[in-house]
């Protein structure tokens, strides 16, 4: 039976995120975490394989001590065990040290048959864990795919790229990373909601991986984050009448010589 | 039916009622099961609000301690708003803070998410993003609940799924739910600095406001509350609908007016609205609930019974429904046999105090129907307070001549007489 | 300090970082590289300012010119490696910064040297942020098509070096390569774009935005949803941050909430304006005018004002 493992982030729903009009900074005090939402795609992609040809799905994440909330969640939408990584050094991970503490994981819990990232992380999109996961475990790696078959020991995937589409086929392991369009993911049933309670959830303490201090060592640093303001004239036309709305837009727009 | 598909209790709703009864029944050993909606408990909830603290040492003593709370009340304040003016009365009893604290400003998201996890922590499971579409009957007795294509089943459902009970209208319990029967509330919470909170409301360290006002919803059944969190007010008002679409206004237009009151504007000036909600409240109180709160397998609790208590300066919800929910968890831990809950529900609902409040608070609610009440009367105490205290240098009128035109100018004394009655038939 | 090298395997946008490197190569002072895939593009890098290009033979699919860069990138000592932020590339990046255990920055909208560091900024949380952030070196960007102006053919000397590329992977095979179709125009350079949200209640109804947007000659552009979900117009007509930038003079939307994914792709055109019935929906926080109301009554009142 082929053995999958999917990657998914815990991140900061950035709906909850307010930037500070008066000097840009971020109040992240009242966001909640949520599954980053292109990984959602990728664990439905991982369950679609299992629920048809029988596989066992595997996940993993890496994040600070937050991510243990989101182990009944992820495991209520299908897959059969989940390893977690919770470590403070998570906060200042780049996709470097993120793919290096994944693929010690992998190496640790596989092998695997297929590794299914999502296309990019919802709060930082680099795009780079999935093809790095796949250079650090000497994997070929097969991104943006928008459909995936297992055949016997092969991938093949269709990949989406900007004005062409490809077929890939792998033979042995491979990496992927899937857009949002390859499935939609289902909501969590009560029966697999409450199934999750039972399923395993196991910690890798970061320490045991292996991995030296300059592997943990982060190549990108933020020095500032800021909120984006945007500055525009916010004039609101709230006349009892549409017709005098629409009347002042378009002399409005007029005056800005765009009509 | 597997092991697993059968729970001694199913509870439908994690909001303060669900929870408290949740909580209980997993502490004292019972297999819970509490399914809610809500991507997380209180995601959905909309409430003023305060928590009366009384209901949380019932289910537990120093368990309120541990509630992500806001801010203590010390300060009671009672608004009658003109239409340029206000008379404010506002009692301060210090003594509340001392031993257990009466009652506590509450923001709902956190704690109902605090609530349904302590449940979870004593051994319920609890299962949020889920919606209960059915209840499984068998020969006339409720077995269980359906949730899509999922069946589970338990000797007891508990229906604690709020103020529009589906569930409670889907076993026949109750009807539809009609304008008269409930009060549209809808609310905003304003994010503002501390200090500038303790500022305005004359407050220190953790103590709060809450603060009712008659007279804003232009004569329809209603009135505003006004609650300090910390980091944020929560402003928002209760009226009836049936009497509000009479007047051809819009629920948002009605707040937004208020928010303009120039006894309000100030206390909200410079904050951000954060969050926006409506939601029903039960509000007829004893005549508002159904005749019968449990069927074979199934008992009603919160909102979903009908417990809500609004007295014009008091809103109380959140304290019945925890109170019920106790109620019915303490009932299905007496019973010997499904049958028997309801029965020793009722009895508990007698034995916690809940239906004597119910009972006694029975006829406010015609006070609260008198449309006078929200125009007249606040616009005469402020008619009243603008004589007594203008001196513009020409001789005053005397006051008992003066007190009486005014009375006479918002009401005629066979309405005064009318109204005293009510409110005396009423108490 | 040693050099720069560009990639991208679409000439049109490796014409843009030949731009870009030439400004880091004002501070850096040392010489811009280039990898090209054919003798034309060759020669136009090496005409446009690329002091030397490696022309690298052998290699069909794209992807697998990430060893070969690589190792070249070794070799001449780059400290930065800006490749094309296609689909492609960001691919080929990722593969280059591992094989030079080097940080990668993906799609930065602005780059400098700083303290013998790469300083860098780009959007984070789905546009909700900028985050100015430093790379050691040798460090790896990658660069959106258009943030650059493409570099103008000039007398350029630089040499061109062929190169014999490794044999690709052995494992991979591809296959069907499929051009996308493309319909109308290219709306990230529309002058004028007319866009559609959820609000719109059914695909018939995207008449209504059709007949405003021609009384306005836009272009009608869409969120994700109506591309993605409902399929009612073609993905690239979605924009958003990862959809279509545009840099239009006027966007109008209808019945958008303006999620801040949405309102990242917008923030470059001059004059916003939006119609949704919710008051409080984002969308009117970044917009310049703002119609509260129902599309349906609303867009054919404009349509025929305009008309007038
Ligand atoms: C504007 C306003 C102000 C108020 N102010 C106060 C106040 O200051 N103090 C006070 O004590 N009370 C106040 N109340 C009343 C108080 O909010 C309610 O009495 C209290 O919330 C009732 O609790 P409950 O658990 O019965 O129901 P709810 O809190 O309504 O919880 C019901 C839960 O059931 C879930 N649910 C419903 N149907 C289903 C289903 N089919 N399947 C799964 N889940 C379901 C819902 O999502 C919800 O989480 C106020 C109410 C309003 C509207
Ligand atoms: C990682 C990530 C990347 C994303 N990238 C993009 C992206 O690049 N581009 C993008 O667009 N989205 C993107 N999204 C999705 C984005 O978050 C929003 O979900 C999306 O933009 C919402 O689309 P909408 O405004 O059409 O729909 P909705 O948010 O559903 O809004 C519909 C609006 O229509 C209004 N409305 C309803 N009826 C009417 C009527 N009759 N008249 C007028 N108004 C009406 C409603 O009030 C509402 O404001 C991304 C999301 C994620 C998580
Ligand atoms: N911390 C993490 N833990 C697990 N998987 C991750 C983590 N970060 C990124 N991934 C995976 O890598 C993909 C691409 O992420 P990124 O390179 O950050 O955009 C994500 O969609 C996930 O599948």
């Amino acid at each position: 039976m082929s053995k999958i493992l999917v990657c998914y982030k815990w991140v900061l729903d950035e709906q909850d995120i307010r930037v500070n009009a008066a000097d840009a900074s971020l109040d992240s005090s009242r966001a909640k975490y949520k599954i980053s939402d292109y990984d959602k795609n990728a664990i439905e992609e991982a369950v679609l394989l299992q629920e048809g040809q029988g596989a066992t799905v595997d996940a993993v994440t890496f994040g600070g001590d937050a991510v243990k909330q989101s182990l009944k969640d992820l495991l209520s939408r299908g897959p059969d065990k989940v390893f977690y990584i919770a470590d403070p050094s998570a906060d200042k991970a780049d996709g470097y040290v993120t793919a290096g503490v994944i693929a010690a994981a992998a190496r640790k819990t596989g092998p695997y048959d297929l590794i299914i990232c999502g296309e990019g992380s919802a709060d930082s999109y680099n795009q780079q864990v999935a093809p790095r996961l796949a250079a650090n475990l000497g994997l070929p790696s097969i991104t943006y795919v928008q459909s995936l078959k297992l055949e016997g020991g092969r991938v093949v995937a269709t990949r989406k790229l900007g004005d062409c589409t490809e077929v890939v086929t792998v033979e042995g392991p491979a990496v992927v990373s899937v857009v949002p369009e390859i499935n939609k993911p289902r909501i969590p049933s009560l029966k697999q909601v409450l199934a999750a309670a039972k399923k395993p959830a196991e910690e890798i303490k970061i320490a045991d991986l292996g991995l030296s201090p300059k592997q943990l060592t982060a190549k990108t640093v933020s020095l500032t984050v800021k909120g984006f303001v945007m500055n525009r004239k916010n004039i609101l036309f709230k006349e009892p009448a549409q017709a005098d709305n629409v009347a002042k837009l378009v002399a409005a727009l007029a005056k800005e010589g765009v009509c | 039916m597997s092991a697993d598909e059968k729970f001694d209790a199913i509870i439908i709703g994690a909001g303060p009622a669900g929870a408290a009864c949740a909580y209980v029944l997993a502490r004292e050993g019972k297999s819970v099961l509490m399914v809610e909606r809500g991507v997380t408990a209180g995601s959905k909830n909309v409430t003023g609000g305060r928590l009366y603290t009384y209901a949380m040492e019932m289910v537990e003593p120093g368990l309120y301690k541990r509630a992500p709370l806001q801010r203590k009340v010390v300060r009671e304040q009672i608004m009658m708003l003109g239409t340029k003016s206000a008379v404010t009365v506002d009692y301060a009893d210090f003594e509340f803070g001392e031993d257990v604290p009466q009652s506590y400003t509450v923001l709902r998201a956190p704690f109902d998410e605090w609530f349904a996890a302590e449940a979870e922590a004593k051994g319920a499971m609890v299962a949020t993003g889920i919606l209960v579409d059915e209840l499984l009957e068998e020969n006339g007795k409720i077995v269980g609940i359906k949730a899509g294509e999922d069946e589970m089943y338990a000797d007891v459902v508990i229906a604690a799924d709020g103020v529009n009970s589906l569930i409670g209208q889907k076993t026949g319990l109750r009807s539809d739910i009609t304008p008269h029967l409930v009060g549209v509330g809808v609310k905003e919470i304003i994010e503002l600095p501390d200090d500038v909170i303790a500022a305005r409301f004359n407050l220190s360290g953790d103590e709060g406001a809450a603060r009712l006002a008659l007279g804003c919803t232009e004569g329809t059944s209603g009135g505003m509350f006004f609650y300090t969190n910390k980091g944020s007010v929560s402003l928002g008002i209760v009226f009836n609908p049936e009497q509000a679409a009479k007047r051809g206004k819009k629920i948002q237009e009605i707040l937004q007016d208020l928010k303009m009151h120039p006894a309000i504007a100030p206390l909200i000036e410079g904050g951000t609205t954060a969050e926006y909600g409506a939601h029903l409240v039960p509000e007829v109180g004893l005549s508002g609930m159904p005749k019968k709160l449990y069927r074979d397998g199934l008992v009603m609790v919160g909102d979903a019974a009908g417990f809500g208590i609004n007295t014009g300066v008091i809103i109380r919800g959140i304290d019945l429904a925890i109170v019920s929910g106790l109620a019915a968890a303490n009932a299905v831990i007496e019973a010997d046999g499904a049958a028997a809950v309801g029965p020793l529900y009722e009895k508990q609902l007698e034995k916690l105090s809940l239906m004597p409040s119910m009972r006694l608070f029975a006829g406010w609610h015609n006070i609260l129907e008198m449309p006078r009440m929200f125009s007249e009367y606040p616009a005469l105490a402020n008619d009243a307070m603008r004589f007594m205290f203008t001196v513009d240098g020409k001789v005053p009128a005397r006051m008992d001549k003066a007190m009486l035109q005014i009375v006479r100018r918002h009401v005629t004394f066979g309405q005064l007489l009318a109204d005293g009655w009510r409110g005396y038939r009423a108490l | 300090m040693p050099g720069i090298l560009i990639f991208s395997e679409n000439n049109a946008i490796a014409l843009e970082l030949v731009t870009a490197g030439l400004g880091l190569k004002a501070t850096m002072n040392h010489s811009l590289c280039a990898v090209a895939l054919s003798e034309p593009d060759a020669a136009a890098l090496a005409a446009a300012g690329a002091d030397k290009v490696f022309l690298l033979n052998g290699q069909d699919w794209p992807e697998g010119c990430a060893q070969p860069i690589a190792e070249l990138a070794a070799r001449e000592l780059a400290a930065v490696i800006l490749i094309g932020g296609t689909a492609r590339g960001k691919d080929i990046a990722a593969k280059v910064a591992c094989g030079l255990d080097a940080g990668l920055v993906t799609e930065a909208q602005t780059i400098e040297i700083a303290e013998d560091k790469l300083q860098t900024t780009r959007l984070k949380y789905g546009g909700l942020a900028v985050a100015c952030e430093a790379t050691g070196l040798p460090a790896v960007v990658t660069i959106a098509p258009r943030t650059f102006d493409k570099a103008v053919a000039g007398d350029g000397q630089g040499q061109v070096i062929a190169l014999d590329a490794a044999a690709g992977d052995p494992r991979v095979k591809v296959s069907d390569l499929c051009p996308i179709e493309r319909h109308g125009v290219d709306i990230a350079s529309a002058a004028r774009v007319v866009c559609v949200g959820r609000g719109l209640a059914k695909q018939e109804d995207l008449a209504l935005a059709e007949d405003l947007a021609k009384a306005l000659s836009a272009e009608i552009g869409c969120t994700r949803g109506i591309a993605e979900d409902y399929h009612w117009l073609p993905v690239e007509r979605y924009i958003g941050i990862s959809g279509q930038n545009i840099k239009s003079e006027l966007y109008l939307s209808l019945g958008v909430s303006g999620q801040v994914q949405h309102v990242a792709g917008i923030r470059d055109a001059k004059v916003i304006v939006a119609v949704d019935t919710n008051e409080k929906a984002p969308i009117f926080a970044a917009a310049d005018y703002g119609i509260v109301g129902d599309l349906y009554e609303v867009a054919p009142l404009i349509t025929a004002a305009l008309k007038k």
